[in-house]
C-alpha cells in the first residue's frame, strides 16, 4: 500500500495543535500511562446522589487531564448511563445520548451481536449485569503500589461518606508489553490527530472518532448530549460546536467500553500443543501464532511466515490485501487480522480506499492485565503449562466516540461474526465465544487449508459496561447539579 | 435454473381486526419456518418471505390511511406454481390473515380463495435487486451441501495433503461423481428459460434505444429538471429526528438472530408532482441498472445484499423499501454510506425528511448520523420473516457456486490451487 500523498500528515510537535482542548480532556484519552505500572479500577454504585456529587466535586480537581505531565499518579473517572441518571442529569440531556449507551451492554440484542452468550452470558457476570448495576468507574494509576495505595486513600477511602458503595475493586498486574497468553500486545494503535505522536496516514485518525465535539472521519460531529443554557447558569459547560444556543455536556468526553475478559491460558497452550501434534502443522507456537496473527514476539505472520523473528516484534507497517490476500501467511480469520483488517476488505482490497473504510472502525485500547501470570514453559521442555486454578485475564478498556460504529462494529461484525470476510463458521479463534456453527478455524495452506473444528473457548466475559468519560468541565457540571437532584429547565 | 420473481401483495386491514391480525402474526413469528399456520419450510422455490403490518397512519396532507397487511416473497418462477403451493401449504394461515382484511371471501378451507385474493392484491414493484439473477433457491441449498461434502472429504483423507493441487482437485471431482446424492453437481445448472432470456435481452436493448430516440426531449428537459431540482433541494426540510428508543429496541429484538437479516421501511414521497416524477424516473433507471448491470453478486461494491425491492403503495404516495442482507444493520448502513450513497440519495431524497442532498446524488447519506436516524425512524418491524438458507451469506452462496463450477473441465495446477482456496 502506498500512502496517500494528499492525506494530511500530522505535525509531530506540540500536544495542543489541532485545536484539542487538552486541559479539559481526561488523560486516559491521550495515553495509557505506560510509566505508571500500578493500577486499580473501582466500580462504584451511587447510594446517595447528594453526597456522591460532593465527592465528585472534590475529585474533579484531582482528575488527570491530557495536558498535564504524568509523573507519579493518574486519576480518571467515567460514568454509566444509569450513573448519570442517578447523579441527577436531566432527562433532556440524558435523551441526547445514543440508545446503545442508554441501553447499556447487556440487552438481549446486544448480547447476540457481541457474542455474549453461553459462558459469557451477562446473566453469569460478576458486575455490569442487570442485577449488578455499576454507576461510576474510578481508574487509579501510580508509579508503584504504595503510591497507588495513597491515591486510593486520598480519593476513595470512605465510600459510605461519599454516598457510594463498592461493586468491585479490580486489581491489575503489569506484564510489560505482553499479555497473559504470552504475546506482545498493543502494537497497532490508532493515533489521534492533534495529539503528540507522529503516525502513518493509516493509523492517524480524526479526533472526532475518539473525542466528542471534534470532526470525525466523515468530517462530522458525533451526536452530543446538550444542556439548555439556562440549566447551566454559572456557565461551566462550553457552547455546542454547532448550536450556540445550547451547552455541550459531551464536549471532550468519550465512551469507554470496559469488559473483564477471563483467559484460559493453560487451555490455550494445551490446545495448541494437542492440535499441532494431531494435524502435523508444526509447533504449538506456530499454531498459536496462526490463531493470533502474530508470533509471541509480536512479529506479524505476513512478514515472518515460517518462524518467530523478534527483530520484527514491533512492526506495524504491513498490510494484508497486497501481501497475503488469501491468508496463507496470516489466516483471514486470525485475531489481529480481523480486529484491524488494514487494507484487506471489500470493495477494493489492497488499496487506500479499503483502508479509508477501516479507519471508520478504529478503537483506542487502554486496558490492563489482571491476575498472576502462568509460567508458560514451566519445565523448560517446551511442554505446555498446567492450569493452576487461579484466574487471570484482561481488563479490556477501549475508547471511542461512536459505540455503534466503532467498538460494536469491530466486535460484532469482525470478531464475533463467523462470516467475517467470506468465512463460513469461523468466529475470532482467540477471543470469541463458541457455539454450534461458529467454532471452526480455517488455516489456509498448500495444497489446501487445515480446518480445525470444535475450537475451545479461551476467553470468557465475566463483567462489562458502557461508560461515558466526560470532559473535566462536564464532571464539574455533574457535581454542581442542585441538591434537589432536579436540574432546572433541563 | 429459473429466474427469481419478487412478489408483493398488499391488502387493507379491517380496523376492527387489527388486534386479531397482530396476534396471528405473533403466532407465526414464534417459528417462521415451522409454524402451523404457514410452515414456510415446506415450500419449494422460496428464498425469502415476509409478512408485515403497516399500521394505520395519515399521509403528508393529513388524510387517513388504513392499516395494511403486506406479503413479500423472493421466489423462483413460475409464479402461478409458487402461489398455488403457498395457498395449499398455508391454507389455514392465509385464511386467518386475510379474514382480517377487506374483501376476503372465506374459502371454507379451500386454497382457491387465498389464490384469488393474492392475485387480486398483487402490486408491481418499481425496482428489484437480485444478488445473482437465475440462481434458484434449491440450487443455493444444494450447493451449500456440496461445499459441506467437499470440506468433509478434505478432512477425511489425510493422504491428499501430499498430493499436488491438480491431483487433490481430481480426487474431489471423483468423489463427487461417485456420490449418488451429489452427481447433479457435475452438470451445470439449467439456464433460465429461453423465452425469459429473450425478453431480458429485448429490455436490455430497447430501453437505451428509446433513450436515444428521446434524446432531443431529454436535452431540453434535463436543464429544466435540474433547475427545478435545485429549487426543491433548497426548499426541502430535512428532519433529523432521533428515532424513538422504544421503537429501536422493538426493531432490534428482530435482528441478528443469524448471519442474515431483514430490513423493511416505508416513507412518504414529498408533496408535489416533481418529487413523485423524480422518484419514478430514478427507480426506473435503478431497475434497469440492477436488472442488467449489477446482477452478479455485486451491487456497486456491496456484496452483502441478497434481494431488495422498492414498491410504490397508496397510489404512489408512499414507497416501501425491503431487503435481505448479511451482518448487522450498522454494517449495512455503513455499506450504504461508504459505497452506494449516491444511489440511495437519488431515491430516498424524494422522501419526506431525508437529509439534505445536492444535485440529487451528493450529501444526503454522507451525513452519517442524520441518515442512520432517518432509516431507523422509517423502519417498520418485519413481524414474520423467513429465509430458506438462513445460515449462508451472499458471499458464501457466491463461493459455493464457484466451487461447483470448478468441478467441471480441465484445470491447470495454478487454477486448481486457486479453486482449492475456496475451501
Amino acid at each position: 500500500m502506498t500512502q496517500d500523498p494528499a492525506a494530511p500528515k500530522r505535525a509531530a510537535a506540540s500536544g495542543t495543535d489541532g485545536g484539542l482542548e487538552n486541559a479539559d480532556i481526561q488523560g486516559l484519552v491521550a495515553a495509557g500511562y505506560g510509566r505508571l505500572p500500578a493500577a486499580r479500577y473501582l466500580l462504584l454504585r451511587v447510594q446517595n446522589p447528594v453526597a456522591a456529587r460532593l465527592w465528585l466535586g472534590e475529585i474533579a480537581d484531582r482528575l488527570t487531564n491530557a495536558a498535564a505531565p504524568v509523573t507519579h499518579t493518574g486519576l480518571n473517572l467515567a460514568v454509566t448511563f444509569a450513573g448519570l441518571e442517578r447523579l441527577g442529569l436531566s432527562a433532556h440531556t440524558l435523551g441526547g445520548f445514543p440508545p446503545e449507551f442508554a441501553e447499556g451492554m447487556v440487552t438481549p440484542h446486544r448480547s447476540r451481536m457481541l457474542g455474549d452468550t453461553g459462558a459469557s452470558d451477562p446473566a453469569r457476570w460478576r458486575w455490569g449485569s442487570l442485577t449488578s448495576r455499576v454507576d461510576i468507574l474510578l481508574m487509579l494509576f501510580a508509579s508503584d503500589e504504595p503510591t497507588l495505595a495513597d491515591l486510593e486513600e486520598a480519593t476513595a477511602t470512605d465510600l459510605a461518606a461519599a454516598g457510594l458503595a463498592s461493586v468491585a475493586r479490580l486489581d491489575t498486574v503489569d506484564l510489560g508489553d505482553r499479555e497473559h497468553f504470552g504475546f506482545r500486545d498493543g502494537i497497532a494503535q490508532p493515533v489521534i490527530e492533534g495529539f503528540g505522536r507522529a503516525a502513518t496516514w493509516r493509523d492517524s485518525i480524526k479526533a472526532g472518532e475518539f473525542v466528542l465535539g471534534y470532526r470525525n472521519e466523515y468530517g462530522r460531529y458525533a451526536p452530543r448530549p446538550a444542556v439548555a443554557a439556562g440549566a447551566d447558569p454559572s456557565g461551566i459547560l462550553p457552547e455546542d460546536v454547532e448550536d450556540s444556543t445550547v451547552r455541550d455536556f459531551g464536549r471532550n468526553g468519550t465512551y469507554l467500553v470496559f469488559r473483564q475478559l477471563s483467559q484460559d491460558v493453560a487451555g490455550f497452550w494445551q490446545f495448541a500443543e494437542r492440535e499441532a501434534l494431531a494435524s502435523g502443522q508444526g509447533s504449538a507456537e506456530k499454531l498459536a501464532a496462526k490463531i493470533v496473527g502474530r508470533w509471541p514476539s509480536g512479529a506479524p505472520l505476513v512478514r515472518a511466515p515460517g518462524s518467530d523473528d523478534p527483530s520484527l516484534g514491533k512492526l506495524n507497517d504491513f498490510d494484508y490485501g497486497n501481501e497475503d490476500p488469501s491468508g496463507e501467511r496470516c489466516p483471514v480469520g486470525a485475531h489481529v487480522r480481523r480486529t484491524n483488517p488494514r487494507d484487506s476488505l471489500d470493495p477494493s482490497p489492497g488499496t487506500d480506499k479499503s483502508v479509508t473504510l477501516v479507519k471508520r472502525h478504529r478503537i483506542l485500547r487502554r486496558g490492563r492485565e489482571y491476575g498472576a501470570p502462568l509460567e508458560l514453559n514451566p519445565t523448560g521442555s517446551g511442554r505446555p503449562p498446567v492450569d493452576d486454578g487461579r484466574e487471570r485475564g484482561l481488563h479490556f478498556i477501549c475508547l471511542n466516540a461512536n459505540l455503534r460504529r466503532q467498538f460494536e462494529f469491530v466486535h460484532g461484525t469482525w470478531v464475533a461474526s463467523r462470516k467475517f470476510a467470506g468465512l463460513y463458521d469461523d468466529a475470532d479463534p482467540l477471543i470469541a465465544s463458541r457455539g454450534p456453527g461458529n467454532d471452526a478455524l480455517t488455516i489456509p495452506d498448500q495444497p489446501f487449508r487445515h480446518r480445525i473444528l470444535h475450537l475451545p473457548q479461551f476467553v470468557t466475559v465475566v463483567g462489562g459496561a458502557y461508560f461515558f468519560m466526560p470532559g473535566l468541565r462536564a464532571v464539574r457540571f455533574l457535581a454542581s447539579i442542585s441538591r434537589s437532584g432536579a436540574q432546572p429547565g433541563g | 435454473m429459473p429466474h427469481q420473481i419478487a412478489f408483493t401483495a398488499v391488502a387493507t386491514v379491517k380496523p376492527e381486526s387489527l388486534d386479531a391480525l397482530r396476534s396471528t402474526l405473533r403466532e407465526m413469528a414464534a417459528d417462521p419456518a415451522g409454524n402451523r399456520l404457514i410452515p414456510f419450510h415446506k415450500l419449494n422455490g422460496v428464498h425469502f418471505a415476509r409478512f408485515f403490518l403497516l399500521e394505520p397512519t395519515t399521509d403528508v396532507d393529513g388524510r387517513p390511511i388504513a392499516g395494511q397487511l403486506v406479503f413479500m416473497a423472493d421466489w423462483d418462477a413460475p409464479l402461478e406454481q409458487r402461489i398455488q403451493e403457498l395457498a395449499e401449504v398455508g391454507t389455514e394461515g392465509l385464511s386467518r390473515l386475510f379474514s382480517s382484511c377487506e374483501g376476503y371471501a372465506s374459502g371454507g378451507g379451500e386454497p382457491g380463495a387465498a389464490i384469488q385474493y393474492l392475485r387480486r392484491h398483487a402490486v408491481s414493484n418499481a425496482a428489484v435487486y437480485v444478488n445473482t439473477i437465475g440462481l434458484s433457491a434449491s440450487q443455493v441449498i444444494d450447493e451449500g451441501r456440496l461445499r459441506d461434502a467437499l470440506e468433509d472429504y478434505l478432512d477425511q483423507d489425510p493422504d491428499l495433503r501430499s498430493a499436488g493441487p491438480g491431483a487433490v482437485r481430481r480426487a474431489l471431482v471423483d468423489r463427487v461423481a461417485s456420490t449418488a446424492e451429489l452427481s447433479w453437481a457435475a452438470q451445470p445448472a439449467d439456464p433460465p428459460a429461453l423465452a425469459w432470456k429473450i425478453r431480458e435481452l429485448a429490455h436490455l436493448l430497447l430501453v437505451p434505444l428509446i433513450g436515444v430516440l428521446l434524446l432531443p426531449v431529454i436535452v431540453v428537459a434535463l436543464p429544466i429538471w435540474l433547475v427545478v431540482l435545485r429549487l426543491h433541494e433548497h426548499a426541502d426540510v430535512a428532519l433529523d429526528s432521533r428515532p424513538d428508543p422504544a421503537r429501536v429496541s422493538e426493531l432490534a429484538a428482530l435482528e441478528d438472530h443469524g448471519p442474515v437479516n431483514q430490513f423493511t421501511a416505508a416513507g412518504f414521497i414529498k408533496t408535489g408532482w416533481f418529487r413523485s416524477l423524480t422518484a419514478r424516473l430514478v427507480l426506473f433507471l435503478i431497475s434497469y441498472g440492477v436488472r442488467h448491470i449489477f446482477n452478479r453478486a455485486n451491487l456497486a461494491g456491496v456484496k452483502t445484499i441478497h434481494f431488495a425491492r422498492w414498491t410504490f403503495i397508496d397510489g404512489g404516495r408512499r414507497v416501501i423499501f425491503a431487503s435481505n442482507y448479511d451482518g448487522s444493520l450498522e454494517s449495512y448502513m455503513d455499506d450504504f454510506i461508504d459505497k452506494v450513497a449516491w444511489g440511495l440519495n437519488a431515491v430516498f431524497s424524494n422522501g419526506q425528511g431525508y437529509p439534505a442532498t445536492r444535485w440529487l446524488l451528493f450529501g444526503g447519506a454522507r451525513n452519517e448520523t442524520a441518515f442512520k436516524n432517518y432509516l431507523r425512524a422509517h423502519q417498520i418491524p418485519t413481524q414474520v420473516w423467513y429465509a430458506s438458507s438462513s445460515q449462508l451469506t451472499a458471499l458464501n452462496i457466491a463461493n459455493n457456486r464457484q466451487l461447483r463450477r470448478g468441478l467441471r473441465g480441465a484445470m491447470s495446477d495454478e487454477a486448481a490451487s486457486a479453486w482449492l482456496r475456496r475451501l
